[in-house]
């Protein structure tokens, strides 16, 4: 095999694989954080992606903006989304397992119907703001669109990280995660710093939808086989780790582009599953990890 | 068991009254098809009663085993295709595909149950996922074999000692008779050994290994006992659709099972009977308002989470335990104290 066919397959699978890092930090964040698995991750990745790219297509009343404020009102309005849906959340995360399960898919299907109902079950291609043309160094073709994503999750990884790490309110939020009581008697409003994962969850979401939305098809149902493959790559990497996430997410992406290059592309989606279903078996705490705190 | 000796005498009062109960429900559930307006509401019923099969499959790895099988709507898929399959290429009618195809989910269950040897909880619930997947992705590509997206056409319904099943109203009987018998089988395992292991392993594992159940084995064979139920449904909707394909047993129709279980009422059979068909037949009726009936569908969903968790069957605990059934009925106290925190069994 073609060395640089090999290469651009890997850049193709990074591509897609930021997308499923930055859902599954959705996922993880909010488990760490609040105890809840939030199965309606994909409908709100859907909902960030509509909420940016109406404006840039110019869907509502013709009113088109630049790519860049498209992408930062996307951001803004699903963060807000995050906020409200906490309120949703909150006795759902008491609940057990199964209840949190069908809660948030029920919420999910709300989202995503209410989406046909406004925006039509058909969707639409988005016109790269970037070049069509393919970039071709060393003989390795790839999209520019395609850098952009792989470039804007990085950074959006990298802007979390230092967020959590270094400001005072990363802080809070990740005592909040550890121990609600502790936490909230030290003074840190919990569900507030809760609000805040969600909201954060949503923000990554919506960037990750509207940067991939010129790669992949925009439409009221894109939400659900994106949002399966998030929730998997979380699991792979360590579910409500952060690392965890980011690693999965890139090893999912990196996995199945591979093995729709090299061994069937009709399997793919197969193929990523059963290998994640093995790792499983072996390590059930997935790749990183992490022993995560077990909510009671 | 030593409530039940608490409970004989009432049993004993309510006797009469609840054999004319069922000999009443029996004869509506006969009669059904000749008072029917219309062959496409037999039609309807007969499709919730493929769900209630496939539904007390589930409530019987998710509700009493507490096992998430996620996997229902492609295991479903494996009965039907394999009494598609035994159709359409040899000819064999659907008596023998039937317990063909039990035994194939069966067997594919029990693989997608060996998982939960080593993982538990959501982990679990992504390895069903997974694996359900892995299985439509088998049945949409496996072209050769399954006619891929396209599907399989033309199964032929069953005769009866050269009597042809050949319509809705016919067929209903089949169905009737399957979810009958489906039933009294899972109320017979539920309160054989086999079930007492089962509500051990879900209430508390640890403890459950500890007092020497199998658990390994009694987890793979609640998986197991759901596939082959989902695999009954499966010959029974390929002979009553007579066209099957792959997008009918996708992660989305085990979403279907799972909501209409949990509306019912998990760790409740009566449960699953009462919500695989109200969902179905809500949503024939409900189509007229399209894409609304779905918001509808999901803020219900949402609504009985959180405010009714064990589903309908909860609410009718919830009336029977109030002051006004209590006035309604005057009933002998003894027999609504067992009752309550004995829900679960069946």
């Amino acid at each position: 095999m073609n060395s640089g066919i090999f290469i651009q397959t890997i850049i193709g699978g990074l591509g897609i694989g930021s997308l499923y890092a930055l859902i599954a930090l959705g996922y993880s964040m909010v488990y760490r954080s609040m105890g809840l698995v939030n199965f309606a991750q994909g409908s709100i990745y859907m909902v960030g992606t509509y909420f940016g790219i109406i404006w840039y297509a110019g869907i509502v009343v013709g009113l088109r903006v630049p790519y860049p404020v498209a992408l930062l009102i996307g951001i803004l309005l699903n963060a807000m989304l995050g906020v409200v849906l906490e309120r949703i959340f909150r006795p759902l995360a008491k609940l057990d397992l199964m209840f949190m399960l069908l809660g948030t898919i029920g919420l999910g299907f709300v989202l995503n119907n209410l989406f046909v109902i406004i925006f039509g079950a058909e969707g639409f291609a988005v016109k790269s703001p970037l070049p069509d043309t393919p970039i071709i160094v060393l003989g390795i073709r790839v999209l520019p669109q395609m850098l952009l994503l792989i470039g804007g999750a990085a950074a959006l990884m990298t802007a979390l990280q230092i967020f959590l790490k270094r400001g005072k309110l990363g802080v809070a939020m990740r005592a909040s995660a550890m121990d609600h009581d502790i936490a909230s008697a030290m003074g840190i409003p919990v569900n507030r710093m809760n609000a805040l994962t969600l909201a954060i969850g949503s923000a990554l979401a919506a960037a990750a939808g509207i940067l991939a939305a010129p790669i992949v098809y925009v439409n009221p149902a894109m939400g659900s086989a994106i949002g399966l493959k998030g929730f998997a790559a979380a699991i792979l990497g360590g579910f409500g780790s952060i690392p965890g996430a980011i690693v999965g997410g890139l090893l999912f992406g990196v996995l199945e582009a591979v093995s729709s290059g090299y061994i069937s592309s009709s399997y793919t989606r197969g193929i990523a599953f059963i290998i994640m279903v093995l790792v499983l078996m072996i390590k059930p705490t997935g790749i990183v990890g992490e022993t995560t705190v077990e909510k009671v | 068991m030593d409530d039940r000796t608490v409970t004989d005498q009432a049993t004993r009062k309510r006797f009469g009254a609840k054999t004319a109960l069922l000999g009443a429900a029996g004869c509506v559930l006969l009669l059904f098809p000749l008072v029917a307006p219309n062959a496409y509401q037999v039609h309807i019923i007969n499709t919730a009663g493929i769900y209630i099969l496939i539904s007390l499959g589930l409530n019987i790895a998710m509700g009493f085993a507490g096992q998430y099988n996620l996997a229902m709507g492609p295991l479903w898929g494996v009965g039907a295709y394999t009494a598609a399959l035994l159709n359409t290429r040899l000819g064999i009618p659907l008596w023998l595909n039937l317990p063909a195809s039990m035994v194939a989910a069966g067997l594919v269950g029990g693989i997608v149950g060996l998982p939960s040897m080593k993982v538990r909880s959501h982990y679990l619930a992504i390895v069903t996922i997974g694996l359900g997947e892995v299985i439509n992705i088998v049945l949409v590509n496996a072209q050769g074999l399954t006619g891929g997206p396209d599907g399989i056409s033309r199964i032929r319904m069953p005769t009866l000692f050269g009597f042809p099943l050949d319509s809705d109203k016919r067929y209903y009987y089949v169905i009737l008779l399957a979810v009958v018998v489906g039933f009294l089988f899972a109320r017979r395992i539920l309160r054989h050994r086999v079930g007492r292991s089962f509500r051990a392993i879900r209430d508390d594992y640890q403890a459950a290994k500890a007092m020497g159940v199998n658990t390994a084995y009694y987890q793979i064979l609640a998986f197991v006992v759901s596939a082959v139920y989902a695999g009954a449904a499966g010959a029974l909707y390929a002979h009553l659709d007579t066209y099957i394909s792959p997008d009918i047993f996708d992660f989305n129709s085990s979403l279907f099972i799972l909501t209409m279980t949990l509306v019912g009422g998990m760790g409740s059979l009566v449960g699953s009977i009462v919500g695989a068909l109200a969902l179905p037949i809500l949503q024939e009726y409900l189509r007229v308002i399209k894409n609304w009936q779905l918001v509808g569908y999901g803020v219900a969903i949402m609504v009985v989470v959180l405010f009714v968790p064990g589903g309908t069957m909860e609410l009718v605990r919830r009336f029977r335990s109030s002051r006004l059934a209590g006035r309604l009925w005057a009933r002998n106290p003894a027999s609504g104290k067992v009752r309550v925190g004995e829900t679960d069994v069946p």
